[in-house]
């Protein structure tokens, strides 16, 4: 067996306590690291990983609509997935993002926080190894908790689903930013069961998949979403929100 | 023990003295005067001093132009009025409805709160939300603080009061109703929020940048001759106009073009400010809160429907 560098290095990682390791080197100041590793990552094997650009505002003006953009396009090729959370919301969970060959691993959102809060992205590499990009928002809250903005809109059910959108030409690849009409119930607000999309699929005109995103009740209200397909080719994201309700729009 | 108690106290005392607004009233023309606070932000240090207000000195009595951020304020204002006249208070006019500007209300309940219809009902719809965030950012100073809605509503024309023709504008750039008062005696404009100076201005209830514009051409058209911004400081020609307009424009500018290449947020509130604005303060906490007001709709302006 011929041990290259990279060999060494996760060697060397191994060695140190997964524990010690984390206290060292966690860029934000968290106490719910250990619980989120060991829930949302099985406990593998992670590091700490400035590659991994997660960008977030220092404060969030608007608790509901706070704009976080996830780059791991640093490994571009090597992602298999993409996971992010915000660790002290009471739904930290935010997406679940596959890119595919013809995606760029780089993917922008808006979420609701409920209070000051690191943001994370996991991004598994072939390896086999979790890359961790940290951020910390801070906020003064409640935008989990807050009364509906689409629901005291006049027809919003007969929006449900509409999707306002275009498809932006940058150097190497071209970027898809949507916005899909849909109150993203969390479930947190008197009354008002779940109802959000929690499925998405970007597919080519020939209906493969290009890449697979699921979606956690943490997102906000009409979900503004930015990914970044490579080529030219014509594109569908396909929808679905966890009542059933299917949505498709083209790029 | 019992020293250690003492050598906090002596430590520690001064700092916890009584909160003390230390309204400095300054005469700005014949009869008119201005309480000029810091361009900073909400702040402990600074009880939410952060504003401008007024008063003017008629022959019947005094008009007062905002309460301030608190009970507190609005108490030493009343303080500081009756320090340079003994003419009562007449009535308080509002310019808008955000808390640095009527949460003093209280210390004015004894006279007429006179406001447009747009600002009573913005108050009274947003008043608790922006007490309560008041109480969060600046702390002890906020204590006793309630909204007080206005109790008189104010039509646009002109207002005579004594001697005083005060003329009064009904706009809406800044928070969706604003009045700017031009006292045509001595020519000073009180602005309102419509104009700050050297210090960035605030986006959170704005119908849009181009009706703002729009505003601060009415009022750079009315004959003035001094200018009171809703912060910043006084200025005797049109170099607060001149700032707003560019300012304005660039942040227009910054929103539309990233709107149409598709920038993210995240992309916007890292745009270098440019170096003709080194001087305004918070320039850069300012643009995060903007582009968070303002960018949804510039995007959705750029967008079509594509589900099918």
């Amino acid at each position: 067996m011929d041990l290259d560098w990279r060999s060494f290095l996760l060697l060397a990682l191994l060695a140190v306590p997964w524990d010690s390791w984390a206290a060292q080197d966690d860029p934000v100041s968290s106490v719910m690291w250990e619980y989120h590793h060991a829930r949302l990552l099985d406990g593998a094997p992670y590091v700490f990983d400035e590659r991994i650009v997660v960008q977030v505002p220092p404060f969030a003006e608007d608790a509901r609509q706070v704009p976080i953009q996830v780059d791991a396009s640093a490994y571009d090729g090597e992602v298999v997935r993409i996971l992010a959370w915000a660790e002290l919301n009471p739904i930290a969970q935010i997406f679940d993002f596959r890119p595919g060959e013809q995606v760029v691993a780089r993917l922008a959102i808006r979420i609701r926080v409920e209070q000051a809060t690191p943001i994370r992205a996991a991004v598994l590499t072939r390896d086999g190894l979790w890359h961790i990009g940290s951020a910390q928002v801070d906020a003064a809250g409640g935008g989990c908790t807050a009364p509906s903005v689409v629901r005291a809109e006049a027809g919003w059910e007969e929006r449900l689903g509409q999707v306002l959108g275009k498809r932006y030409p940058l150097a190497d690849s071209s970027r898809l930013r949507l916005q899909v009409a849909h109150p993203m119930d969390n479930g947190l607000v008197g009354g008002i069961p779940e109802f959000f999309l929690n499925q998405a699929e970007l597919r080519d005109s020939a209906g493969n998949s290009l890449a697979t995103l699921e979606l956690f009740a943490a997102v906000s209200e009409n979900p503004t979403i930015s990914l970044e397909v490579k080529g030219e080719g014509e594109t569908t994201l396909w929808l679905r929100d966890n009542n059933g309700n299917e949505f498709e729009a083209a790029f | 023990m019992r020293w250690i108690v003492l050598l906090l106290s002596l430590t520690f005392g001064p700092a916890q003295a009584e909160l003390n607004y230390e309204l400095q009233p300054r005469q700005i023309a014949d009869g008119v005067w201005l309480l000029q606070g810091s361009t900073d932000n909400f702040a402990q240090s600074n009880g939410g001093n952060i504003v401008n207000t007024g008063f003017i000195v008629t022959e019947q009595g005094v008009v007062v132009i905002d309460s301030g951020p608190s009970k507190r304020y609005g108490e030493a204002m009343r303080q500081a009025i009756a320090r340079v006249t003994d003419k009562p208070v007449l009535q308080l006019l509002l310019t808008h409805h955000h808390p640095d500007h009527a949460l003093g209300n209280q210390a004015f309940a004894d006279v007429p709160i006179a406001a447009l219809a747009g600002t009573r009902r913005l108050l009274d719809e947003q008043g608790e939300a922006m007490a309560e965030n008041m109480y969060r950012l600046v702390g002890d100073w906020m204590r006793g603080t309630e909204v007080l809605l206005p109790n008189q509503t104010l039509q646009p024309g002109v207002l005579q009061i004594g001697e005083r023709r005060l003329r009064l504008l009904e706009l809406s750039g800044h928070s969706g109703a604003d009045l700017a008062i031009l006292d045509e005696n001595s020519g000073v404009l009180f602005a309102g929020d419509l104009l700050f100076y050297q210090r960035a201005l605030t986006t959170p209830g704005t119908p849009g940048l181009d009706t703002w514009l729009r505003d601060i051409e009415l009022l750079q058209a009315l004959p003035w001759k001094q200018i009171v911004p809703g912060h910043g400081p006084l200025a005797l020609d049109a170099a607060p106009f001149v700032q707003m307009r560019d300012y304005l424009g660039w942040l227009d500018d910054v929103m539309r073009s990233g709107a149409e290449r598709g920038a993210e947020m995240n992309e916007l509130i890292r745009t270098p400010i440019p170096e003709r604005f080194a001087g305004i303060s918070l320039s850069r906490y300012e643009l995060i809160r903007s582009v968070s007001h303002l960018y949804p709709r510039y995007e959705q302006a750029q967008m079509q429907r594509v589900d099918r």
